[in-house]
């Protein structure tokens, strides 16, 4: 028997976890003194745009990242008592959510006048911080141009049965309702359920454009900027894939942006306010587009990374149209995609 | 050792079904919140939300993937425990550790490596492939403890007596491992029905994922609170399953009976195909997700992008893995004993509980938790502490299970004599249970340290704001589809798993040898 050390090993074992418990509870990080951001955005992207904010204001910025929906999610379960400040988010259905259960302040109507008024919600409880634009993402060796589709509605149809991925996330939303907008209920449920039938689900965007890339699959429901970071990381030129965009205003085209609000329970409302006003900024949006394959909000200004114009693209419904997209939930759960 | 007849066994004292009553009450929040806001949706939303195909096509692929992985890595886990521990295999030290390795590696990391493969294995038979590789080590371990434990007397017994080899394993050890494979096979049941990270990179559907594209759609967690509602009865019979398989039988004793070296059986010309397929294996499980992780570090534009993370990121997996290690074996202990070594409706809950909640995502169990702690103590939100109570949850089976494994050696007279000598029921556990327990509790401790150290969802909702461990920053570039930067996260995840996974095998290994 080897008690005694065994002994002295566990009493040992337990005063370690106890202290290290006590350390836990008194190593609290202090976020009184600064802004509390929650964070779903790419971080690279915030963390250049809190390092601008910080050194223009003195402000201190202190950072939750995690998925939006999360975020989210965890915002609506602490209610009143959020210790976050402001929430940016990648997209703008889940900040929606937050203004459909009252939880957002009143953004300074002085800063959602810097952007047109289609980027921003229709009651000025968030704001649009950068745009992307819902593309096709396509294999060149597997479709021409010119063959594309002209129309998001032949996605759901069986010409193009089998050629096609798309993603229930980010962004999917935001099309189901451009085309209740634009269609009417009825096609955009019997687009989903064509959708269903002739195209494959994926997991997530980034694994769909991946599958593209590969050649596993002709094309993709996506945005645009998930082919920009693939390209940062593989090099445009040796890329298989390429990004389309429908012709005219059809109702695949849209712009889908990030968006930012603060939180009506902030204790720091008016550092908030500063925090915003400075996102739509010219210091501000440059920080933001020159970490990702976004367009700005603000006009002027010129992304790094060789964007195509936005001259053409016609999108019929903004995203303060859509909300927090919770028609698409019902329609989608109908035809029997969630 | 002898089949003992079940004795009538004794009620817990008081000390340990108050120290039974913190982690049931940590383990029953989940369940509660889960509750709660299933039944907000009203008995007509339940129905209009559970009985639709969408549901059905879930369970389906759900089962598939927990039942198909769970028998095919208890099979490849039989067979090679057999291979290592019975056969004149060359090298047999060299590929037990090789048969381990894969737990190094997190099955999100090996999921992208096999997807990026191609379509093939971004199916279902793709997910059970990945996943079947990932559990074989989970099972592979404690068979071969069990093996290394029995007498090899019965199986000589049973040869003399005329019986083949097949037939000698079916009737002689296969009865004597199935509390250790029946065990790890559940556990890796119940790990499988909660597995997301992984399937995140396939197109598989399964409980897990609806879970998550409900959060992403609707904004709405009634809806996400049913379907994992639905996931906890299916985990319900896993958990209860597990029990009736280890009440079975009783296998403590206290000699360890003659302690001959086996003969092996000769492989003859079979060696060079057997160990094909131990190479075969290693490079499935290990070498595919490691030339990968190569591969992206040549290959990817952002390499060498925030390395001045790794070390910090080191530091907090380590600074929240080992305490968070420590305290779920503290909370697993009491669980354990309570139900090895005496009897009550109350202490077979509390002890099943957590596998039940074990099936649950992430998520969900970080939800409950920023509920509790808001409403109930907002001093301890999104302090270190609170991401520690919560791990407790989310891993305490696992530590129970290793526990478990010790606890059952150990014979519950040696208190029983304690108690006759004048010491208390807590000095009879401190002075003779408890260290009789060390093995198993050294095993948790490596196994649950090695799963936080992986843990992503509960640490970027709960830890204190700007902490970032391994797996943060690998989640954080993956997303931004960094893969070069990602890399040296994921291999330093890989590198630093390997302490807890060889203390892990080696505890596991000696389980029976070391008292």
């Amino acid at each position: 028997m080897t008690g005694i050390n065994r002994r002295t090993v566990l009493q040992g074992g337990v005063a370690l976890a106890g202290a290290a418990m006590f350390g836990g509870l008194a190593g609290r990080a202090k976020a009184a003194t600064g802004l509390t951001l929650y964070n779903g955005q790419h971080r690279a992207t915030t963390e250049a745009l809190v390092a601008a904010f910080t050194k223009a204001t003195g402000i201190d910025v202190t950072m939750r990242n995690a998925e939006s929906p999360e975020l989210a999610a965890q915002i609506a379960e602490e209610g009143a008592r959020s210790p976050a400040d402001v929430f940016f988010s990648e997209q703008s259905p889940p900040i929606a959510s937050l203004q459909e259960k009252g939880l957002l302040g009143q953004i300074d109507p002085a800063t959602l006048a810097l952007i047109p008024a289609k980027f921003n919600a229709k009651d000025g409880t968030w704001l649009g911080a950068t745009v992307r634009t819902r593309v096709v993402t396509y294999n060149k060796k597997m479709i021409a141009p010119a063959d594309m589709p002209k129309s998001i509605m032949d996605f759901g149809t069986a010409a193009l049965a089998g050629k096609f991925g798309y993603v229930k996330q980010d962004g999917f939303q935001e099309q189901v309702m451009s085309i209740v907008h634009i269609k009417g209920r009825d096609a955009a449920l019997a687009w989903l359920k064509g959708l269903k039938q002739y195209g494959r689900s994926y997991n997530g965007n980034r694994i769909a454009s991946t599958a593209v890339e590969n050649g596993e699959i002709a094309m993709a429901l996506s945005n645009n900027y998930y082919w920009y970071s693939l390209a940062k990381e593989k090099g445009a030129e040796t890329l298989n894939s390429a990004l389309y965009s429908f012709p005219g205003d059809d109702a695949g085209n849209i712009f889908n942006v990030s968006a930012a609000g603060m939180l009506k329970s902030s204790r720091n409302q008016a550092a908030a306010q500063k925090f915003l006003a400075f996102m739509l900024s010219k210091a501000g949006q440059q920080a933001m587009i020159d970490t990702t394959a976004e367009y700005p909000v603000l006009a002027g200004l010129t992304s790094p990374y060789n964007l195509p114009s936005l001259a053409g693209f016609t999108a019929p419904v903004s995203p303060a149209d859509m909300g927090s997209a919770s028609d698409a939930y019902a329609l989608e759960r109908e035809a029997g995609l969630i | 050792m002898t089949a003992w007849a079940r004795r009538r066994l004794a009620l817990p004292p008081a000390w340990l079904v108050l120290a039974s009553i913190v982690p049931f009450a940590l383990v029953a929040l989940p369940i509660l919140y889960v509750m709660v806001q299933g039944f907000e949706a009203g008995i007509s939303g339940i129905l209009e939300n559970l009985v639709r195909p969408y549901t059905l096509n879930l369970l389906l692929n759900t089962l598939t993937i927990a039942v198909s992985v769970t028998i095919l890595a208890s099979l490849i886990a039989v067979a090679a425990a057999w291979g290592t521990e019975r056969c004149d295999l060359p090298g047999r030290r060299w590929w037990r550790l090789t048969v381990a390795l894969p737990l190094a590696i997190p099955a999100y990391v090996s999921s992208f490596a096999w997807s990026s493969l191609g379509p093939w294995f971004q199916e279902i038979q793709g997910a059970i492939l990945i996943l079947t590789f990932y559990s074989v080590p989970l099972v592979y371990l404690p068979v071969v403890a069990a093996l290394r434990s029995l007498d090899p007397n019965f199986e000589d017994v049973a040869r003399s007596l005329g019986h083949s080899r097949w037939r000698t394993f079916r009737r002689v050890v296969l009865p004597q491992i199935a509390p250790a494979l029946g065990g790890s096979a559940l556990l890796v049941a119940a790990h499988m029905l909660a597995e997301f990270g992984a399937l995140s990179f396939l197109r598989v559907e399964t409980f897990t994922t609806a879970i998550f594209d409900q959060y992403t759609a609707e904004f709405n967690n009634q809806a996400a609170a049913l379907l994992s509602g639905v996931l906890m009865l299916i985990c319900l019979p896993v958990a209860f399953a597990e029990a009736r398989l280890r009440n079975r039988r009783r296998v403590a004793r206290i000699a360890r009976g003659s302690a001959r070296a086996i003969v092996p059986i000769a492989l003859g010309r079979l060696t060079p195909f057997v160990m094909l397929g131990f190479v075969a294996l290693t490079i499935l499980s290990f070498g595919v997700p490691a030339v990968t992780l190569c591969f992206w570090v040549v290959e990817g534009h952002s390499a060498g992008q925030g390395l001045e993370r790794v070390l910090p990121a080191l530091g907090n997996s380590i600074g929240y893995a080992l305490p968070g290690a420590a305290l779920t074996t503290i909370a697993a202990i009491p669980l354990v004993i309570a139900t090895t070594h005496f009897r009550g409706r109350f202490a077979m809950l509390c002890d099943r509980l957590p596998y039940i909640v074990h099936g649950l995502p992430g998520i969900v169990v970080a939800l409950a938790a920023v509920a509790a702690a808001i409403g109930f103590l907002p001093a301890v939100y999104q302090t270190t502490g609170l991401v520690l109570l919560v791990y407790i949850v989310l891993f305490l089976p696992l530590a129970q299970s290793s526990v478990r494994a010790s606890a059952e050696l150990v014979p519950r007279e040696l208190s029983d004599v304690a108690r006759s000598l004048g010491k208390s029921p807590f000095q009879a556990f401190w002075l003779t249970t408890l260290p009789n327990l060390l093995p198993g509790i050294g095993a948790a401790l490596a196994l649950t340290a090695l799963q936080l150290m992986r843990e992503l969802t509960a640490t970027l909702l709960l830890a204190p704001a700007g902490v970032v461990t391994l797996a943060t920053e690998f989640w954080n570039y993956t997303s931004d589809r960094a893969y070069g930067a990602a890399a040296p996260f994921a291999a330093m995840l890989v590198l630093i798993s390997g302490i807890p996974v060889y203390v892990f095998t080696l505890r596991t290994l000696r389980l029976n040898d070391a008292r």
